[in-house]
């Protein structure tokens, strides 16, 4: 268009009348805060677990959609949980957190609880993940269903022989310094309820406390290091520092992906806990309309499947599992039991314990050396 | 006062002097002001915070203000935090002193035996860490000590070992060497400015008067340059004591200090009990500062 075909008082008037049109369209989308997850353009802090996203996700997002995510990680639940309570929402506008942790961040009135009819991708969950009791409340659904695991006992068969089934392995001396857990101490000393045979590793009496805190103080000798993200204990596995690890479904093929050797893994015969996690947008988050939009791009079947391929443990996007079956992952899918969401309400879930100061004292006693 | 008095000392009358000294503060006043303040915002005033807070107490995932003395009595009842702060103690003294014992003979070389030249250039490669950031720092010595490292490695091609061993990372000693690197810098560039004013002369003058190398040392050298040694030891030791990153990086499970345990605590929602331990370490610095005060005259290192 040339600017000669125009008179300034028609330019006026065009851009007053834009003007107005943007004005009312934005009063508009403002008066409906619970909407469709739509839209919105902009930058979002999101606090979460480096393996929520796959490498290129966020920067493609960003070209495609003009939303930017901007990733900061934590690594246990407690640690983020007390991040959003000292910023909130104005520094904060999505947070990712576990199973029975969710509830705590809606107690605390953390969190705004969703519609999840809201966000065109959530069709493509497995109708199970919309349902989880401990997520519905009268409000709305607490979180978006992402992954689920089990967590279990990874080794090196070529240092750790005969094959464990127990777990009674991570005492053997013959692994001085070969173990690796990440830094999560509620989970840590669950993980010594479950081998100390505690019935509820979550809320274990003083007695079982006890037990498990004098386990965890006899492995010591054997943990190299206690790390931040589950990556890292890949990474070590990969490189043959270390042995045995606890981590989620899919480690086998996490570590070959990474030039590793050959790793197994095992859900120990004493039972473990498990996590089903999920993404809360945080209460009065100042960008909370990017936020959803966000999660309306990156829970798309296509992420979701990749998601899979990268990182291996099962997540709830269903589509996501026929384009697996569609790729000719179906093998790899049903190995990791992505076709069988329902084994994860049959864990012990990841939650906090109710006695926070016993349990984290009996981990800094334990751990002190 | 000094100013009144100063002043005082000129021919006219002294109330109108009085006035004179309370309109204008003095200049000293004004300097001081933003460092006041940042000592006030970013110091005092979380200080004063941290405090109260450990004298509170936690109720599931909230703060209740009751006053308690429980969070101390934790400190001296679980031996835990008193190992582990005796380990903080411990680490933080032994990097200090090898620091300054690494770094006095080098000041000396450069202040004794180096052009001015040299000596800038060699102080400029003393700095040349800060111009990374300290994390890439740490992360590089991991890749040096680590199973398949620098260290390693070279031992493996020289045929000393048959396979990568173990004693170089994820202990204690891996968290003294890495200090030791990030933390020498401040001793020698103290102790260099504190040698840099002394009059060698005196040292001849020592050994014509008889003294050996090493009684002019311990009884003409070392005195005067007290004030480089003990700011270098202030700036070493205590920043050490709250160090979290590197023994978390390169401690591995034996190498914690006590940052690291009141940060668990920080994550397990006992503020309370983590400010008490806090306070107890920021309280034994106090004392240590106040009895370095009787024999540090901090002017002196810079007083030309």
């Amino acid at each position: 268009m040339s600017n000669q075909g125009i008179s300034r008082r028609g330019f006026m008037r065009l851009t007053a009348g834009a003007g107005l049109g943007l004005l009312g369209a934005s009063v508009l989308s403002g008066c409906k805060p619970g909407g469709t997850a739509g839209k919105a353009q902009g930058s979002f802090n999101w606090m979460t677990w480096g393996d929520h996203y796959v490498p290129g996700q966020l920067e493609k997002i960003a070209a495609d959609f003009k939303i930017q995510a901007n990733p900061t990680l934590f690594s246990d639940n407690s640690e983020a949980l007390l991040k959003l309570q000292q910023v909130g929402g104005k520094q904060i506008d999505m947070c990712s957190a576990d199973a029975l942790w969710v509830p705590v961040y809606h107690e605390q009135k953390l969190i705004e609880p969703l519609d999840l009819d809201d966000f065109p991708v959530s069709k493509e969950l497995y109708s199970l993940a919309r349902e989880f009791k401990f997520w519905t409340t009268s409000e709305g659904y607490l979180a978006y269903p992402f992954g689920w695991s089990p967590i279990q006992v990874a080794y090196n068969p070529k240092y750790v022989t005969p094959a464990p089934d127990s777990w009674q392995v991570l005492w053997d001396p013959k692994f001085k310094q070969r173990i690796a857990m990440e830094l999560q101490p509620f989970d840590v000393m669950a993980f010594m309820g479950c081998a100390t045979g505690a019935k509820e590793p979550y809320n274990m009496t003083d007695e079982e406390l006890a037990k498990a805190k004098q386990a965890l103080k006899d492995l010591m000798p054997n943990i190299l290091k206690f790390v931040e993200q589950n990556v890292e204990v890949v990474q070590l596995l990969a490189n043959e520092t270390i042995w045995l690890g606890t981590q989620n479904l899919g480690v086998e093929d996490r570590v070959r992906d990474a030039g590793g050797p050959e790793i197994k893994a095992f859900i120990p015969k004493e039972g473990t806990v498990g996590f089903i996690d999920g993404e809360m947008i945080a209460i009065d988050a100042a960008n909370r309309d990017v936020a959803r939009a966000f999660l309306n791009e990156a829970e798309k079947a296509e992420w979701i499947a990749e998601n899979f391929i990268q990182f291996g443990r099962p997540l709830f996007n269903e589509r996501a599992y026929k384009l697996l079956e569609e790729k000719g992952h179906k093998e790899r899918a049903d190995r990791y039991l992505y076709n069988q969401p329902e084994i994860a309400l049959k864990m012990n879930l990841k939650g906090p314990a109710p006695r926070l100061e016993e349990y984290i004292n009996a981990f800094n006693e334990a751990t002190a050396g | 006062m000094a100013v009144v008095e100063r002043i005082a000392g000129e021919e006219e009358p002294t109330g109108r002097i009085a006035v004179k000294s309370t309109q204008r503060p003095s200049p000293l006043l004004w300097g001081l002001l933003p460092i006041g303040l940042l000592l006030m915002g970013f110091f005092l005033i979380p200080l004063s915070v941290m405090v109260l807070y450990s004298f509170w107490r936690v109720e599931g995932f909230d703060i209740v203000r009751d006053w308690t003395l429980d969070n101390y009595a934790k400190f001296f009842t679980l031996p835990a935090y008193r190992v582990v702060l005796l380990r903080t103690f411990l680490i933080s003294l032994a990097v200090t002193i090898i620091a300054l014992v690494v770094a006095y003979p080098f000041a000396y070389f450069l202040v004794r035996h180096t052009s001015p030249r040299w000596q800038r250039l060699f102080l400029v490669l003393v700095i040349l860490p800060f111009w990374t950031s300290y994390l890439l720092r740490v992360y590089a010595w991991m890749s040096i000590l680590g199973d398949r490292g620098l260290i390693n490695q070279a031992l493996l091609f020289l045929h000393v070992i048959k396979e990568p061993i173990r004693v170089f990372l994820y202990n204690q000693y891996a968290v003294v060497i890495v200090f030791l690197y990030l933390y020498l810098p401040f001793a020698i560039l103290t102790i260099y400015a504190s040698l840099e004013k002394f009059d060698f002369t005196q040292m001849n003058a020592a050994a014509d008067l008889g003294a050996t190398p090493w009684q002019a040392f311990r009884q003409v050298l070392l005195p005067q340059t007290k004030a480089g040694v003990i700011t270098a030891f202030i700036f070493i030791f205590i920043p050490m004591l709250g160090e979290y990153i590197t023994p978390k990086l390169v401690g591995g499970s034996g190498g914690l200090m006590i940052a690291n345990q009141v940060v668990n605590l920080f994550r397990g929602f006992q503020f309370p009990q983590g400010a008490a331990i806090t306070f107890v370490v920021v309280l034994g610095i106090i004392v240590f500062l106040i009895a370095a005060q009787k024999y540090l005259r901090i002017e002196e290192l810079y007083r030309r």
